[in-house]
């Protein structure tokens, strides 16, 4: 069997594989249909399974509170006994995880504070499609039953000294699963702050500065003694739009240069009189947009679901008799409005106008696909500046960003490889010493940084960090684009963070080939094993393509990497389920002997397949190689070579990656920068026209002067005698 | 005979040659914005008017977006269309793409994987720029 037979029958055993791999992967809850009435029906639990997340309850209440939950009764002698609270993460939070959109989650909590079950409705996670099993986002939502809501949880290991519990991560999934411990967390300390499980954190009270002035609306505005909050159109899915959806300003009215200042003195003074002691109040007045923020389904008696107050982790909402009238607003060019509203924020002691505080507008966003609602807040910060308090603002402990705290926990192995990254850029830029000091009989000079390279990539970043780059990325950058772009979500991950920053500068300094023929943890991998098999003697089974038909099967990695582009613009999940062509999830983020034989078999075989051919895979299927391929056509420096190169094949013959064609050209898009020809390049007893110029000078008796940049012996210019010793 | 040291046979774009620095730049700022040549018209000119008449569609369906009355999906699809055909246009008017550094003024005949190269990565930049500003401004939209 000759070669090409041996490719054609390999490709068409891999494509089976995968065939069979698509069909047998499941996933239950990925982009679900849910009812339109999940969002917006009062009784929530007749369209999701609420008493399985609140084992014992009976009968269930209809949405209450803002945010909303549902109460789950038993029945006891006739009566009904509060169980527990059920809530939809969407009515709470919109956190989106790692493809841009909410993990959609049904969370039971008992009356004690205690998770009592949680299930996912819908995701949209491309890596629980087929890379990882959904079973995996229930064993991980799992960890959270039992645990106390008012707890710090947090994805790593436990921090005993911190009184931190530590949950399991997904290998592989570290965004989704830190996305769903702040979708988890925010819900239950929403519902638990409601019903009083979760006793309010008591403040120091301020104690305000009052010089007696009252300024103009520009300078409270320029000082932050005021605020703003707008929504555009666009934020809440209505298309453009001249005026925004939504402009509301804002402040603390307790302030004495603010409340003088908008309700003037007397209107001030009677506010401040109205108050009890603990009591603060804050004004807020429309002046763009239609929407009204008290709600147009305002009932007398109910609570205004528009607008709340947050500080630190407690909310507070505003019922009937929270709300007074604003008669009219008294500070010099104060902007028109249409709505206003004194809130009175209740509750001793638990809100500071010393701390800071944000006002939240409850919104829903309508997906224009499907006109469904979903929901979507948006707040502004409120913080009054040093003057106007005594002492100055006291000193507030904002917790780290999750991706900070990830960053700050990971420095050590960020550090190394970040450190690995630069030593490899740093030894391919010393390439031209390196290659000098190899020749074609022994490359270690080269090699041996190689080697290590491949070693650190397959064991450090590939098994220990789990950081391999995917095409899986590109497509869902491109789908967060456009959807929803946050950085946070792709800082959560740094080794890809890091790796993706290099890979982008070093394609357009060098080309691809310096990830992927010194740093693709897979590449490498499957290079090294094709090494070895030489080493052990399996050589006599190696085969090298024909040139000819390397030339057909090279494009089929093109046609793979534009299929999946093309599909991702109307299905990304398809996609995601195509990328599986990608063996990289079963090789390093899963683990071979965790998924279904399907992937295990073409993982398998692929790297099989390597002992008898130099990197099939990356030759001939990579995606990600193909994707970064098209730049490199545009890199920067490529490698030298000589013009007698068109005639000479000696370099194109050791040239693993069949990247040299019969003019001697190098095909940059295919090059894996192996620094082969580049040692012939140098080398005088390899490079045919520098040992052929060696030969001659040895003959004739002339001197070996070194050989230059441009590949040749630095030529001997004769120096007439006389001038020499003058 | 073929010089080993380009990937592809070399090529002097009429303005390569431009002595002064701005001149040479505006000159290459040109010619990734207009994919048409006199030549190109010259050698095939039913392709080239059909290009013509495609960047006006395009360019159309851009302004159309700005003013927020395309979706996104349409507005990917037409730009991915015309991509395409720049390639083609491109093939016969200027047949040719740089080589090294992007502030050198080496450039080399380009065959149609190199043109694919350049024309997606070009109107990829391009692309990803509107539609950013577009999505920033408010005026487009993604359900």
């Amino acid at each position: 069997m000759n070669s090409r037979q041996v490719i054609t029958r390999w490709l068409r055993t891999a494509l089976w594989a995968l065939a069979i791999a698509a069909s047998l992967a499941v996933a239950d809850t990925y982009e679900a249909r849910l009812a339109p009435e999940v969002n917006s029906a009062p009784r929530l639990c007749d369209y999701v399974p609420c008493a399985e997340v609140l084992p014992g309850a009976e009968s269930f209440s209809e949405r209450k509170g803002a945010p909303r939950y549902v109460e789950g009764y038993r029945s006891e002698d006739g009566k009904p006994v509060l169980v527990g609270y059920v809530m939809l993460s969407t009515d709470i939070t919109d956190t989106p995880a790692y493809s841009g959109k909410p993990v959609i989650t049904l969370i039971g909590m008992g009356t004690d504070g205690r998770f009592t079950g949680v299930k996912v409705l819908k995701h949209s996670e491309p890596i629980l499609l087929l890379g990882i099993p959904e079973s995996a986002l229930v064993d991980f939502n799992a960890q959270y039953i039992g645990k106390y809501v008012g707890d710090d949880i947090e994805i790593g290991r436990s921090r005993p000294e911190k009184n931190i519990i530590g949950l399991d991560a997904i290998t592989g999934a570290t965004v989704t699963v830190v996305a769903q411990n702040q979708v988890m967390m925010t819900s239950g300390a929403a519902v638990a702050q409601q019903v009083g499980i979760l006793e309010p954190v008591i403040r120091p009270q301020a104690r305000f500065v009052d010089a007696g002035a009252s300024p103009d609306w520009a300078a409270l505005a320029a000082d932050g003694s005021i605020g703003r909050l707008t929504v555009e159109r666009s934020e809440v899915g209505l298309g453009r739009g001249g005026e925004p959806f939504i402009e509301l300003w804002f402040g603390d009215l307790n302030a004495p240069h603010v409340g003088r200042a908008v309700l003037g003195k007397g209107g001030y003074e009677s506010l401040m009189g109205r108050l009890k002691e603990g009591e603060h109040a804050i004004f807020v007045i429309r002046s763009r947009g239609d929407e009204s923020f008290k709600g147009s389904g305002f009932v007398r008696g109910g609570i205004y679901d528009r607008l709340q107050v947050r500080q630190g982790r407690d909310t507070f909402t505003f019922r009937d008799l929270d709300y007074l009238n604003v008669y009219g607003v008294a500070a010099a060019g104060a902007p028109a409005y249409s709505e206003s509203a004194i809130f009175i924020i209740r509750g001793k002691g638990v809100f500071s106008s010393a701390y800071p505080w944000k006002l939240v507008f409850l919104g829903n966003k309508v997906d224009r696909a499907t006109g469904a609602r979903t929901f979507a807040n948006f707040d502004s910060e409120y913080w009054l500046a040093d003057a106007y308090l005594k002492g100055g603002r006291p000193v507030v402990e904002t917790p780290d960003p999750t991706w900070l705290r990830i960053w700050k926990e990971r420095a050590l192995a960020i550090a190394a490889f970040t450190l690995l990254l630069v030593s490899v850029a740093a030894v391919y830029a010393s390439r031209d010493r390196l290659v000098r000091r190899s020749n074609h009989k022994n490359k270690w000079p080269v090699n041996s940084f190689k080697y290590i390279a491949w070693v650190l990539s397959i064991g450090f970043v590939g098994f220990g960090l789990l950081a391999q780059p995917s095409i899986t990325q590109v497509l869902t950058w491109f789908h967060s684009l456009l959807f929803q772009w946050q950085w946070e979500l792709f800082l959560t991950d740094p080794f890809i963070f890091i790796f993706w920053v290099f890979i982008i500068v070093t394609v357009f300094i060098w080309g691809r080939g310096l990830f992927c023929g010194w740093l693709c943890p897979f590449g490498s991998l499957s290079e090294l094993i094709y090494k070895i098999a030489r080493v052990v003697g399996l050589k006599r089974f190696q085969r090298v393509p024909s040139k000819a038909l390397h030339d057909k099967l090279k494009w089929i990695k093109y046609w793979v990497f534009f299929v999946l582009l093309a599909v991702s613009m109307f299905d990304l999940g398809l996609a995601e389920k195509l990328a599986e062509i990608e063996p990289f999830k079963t090789t390093f983020l899963v683990g071979m002997f965790n998924r279904t034989w399907p992937y295990t078999l073409f993982a398998a075989g692929l790297l099989g397949l390597s002992i008898l051919i130099e990197r099939p895979f990356c030759k001939y299927l990579c995606p990600l190689g193909a994707a970064l391929a098209m730049p490199t056509t545009f890199r920067w420096f490529g490698l030298k070579r000589k013009q007698e190169c068109d005639s000479c094949k000696a370099c194109a013959k050791s040239c693993g990656s069949l990247a040299i064609d019969s003019d001697g050209r190098i095909d940059q898009r295919e090059c894996l920068l192996c620094m082969d020809c580049m040692i012939y390049y140098y080398d005088d007893h390899g490079c045919p026209p520098l040992s052929k110029e060696r030969r001659r000078r040895s003959k004739d008796g002339l001197e070996l002067t070194p050989i230059g940049a441009n590949g040749y012996f630095i030529p001997i210019k004769p120096v007439p005698m006389g001038k020499g010793r003058s | 005979m073929v010089d080993p040291r380009m990937p592809s046979d070399p090529v002097e774009p009429p303005y390569a040659g431009q002595g002064r620095f701005g001149g040479w730049l505006l000159a290459e700022l040109w010619d990734h914005l207009w994919p048409w040549s006199r030549a190109g018209f010259a050698r095939s000119r039913s392709i080239q008017s059909a290009g013509l008449a495609l960047a006006v569609a395009a360019s159309t369906v851009w302004v159309l977006a700005a003013l927020g009355q395309v979706a996104a999906g349409v507005l990917i699809g037409w730009w991915f269309g015309w991509s395409v055909f720049e390639v083609r246009v491109r093939m016969d008017a200027k047949p040719y793409v740089k080589e090294g550094p992007w502030w050198g003024r080496r450039y080399r005949r380009a065959n149609l994987m190199d043109m694919v190269c350049y024309v997606s990565f070009k109107n990829l930049l391009i692309g990803a720029s509107l539609f950013i500003a577009l999505k920033s401004a408010g005026v487009l939209s993604l359900p």
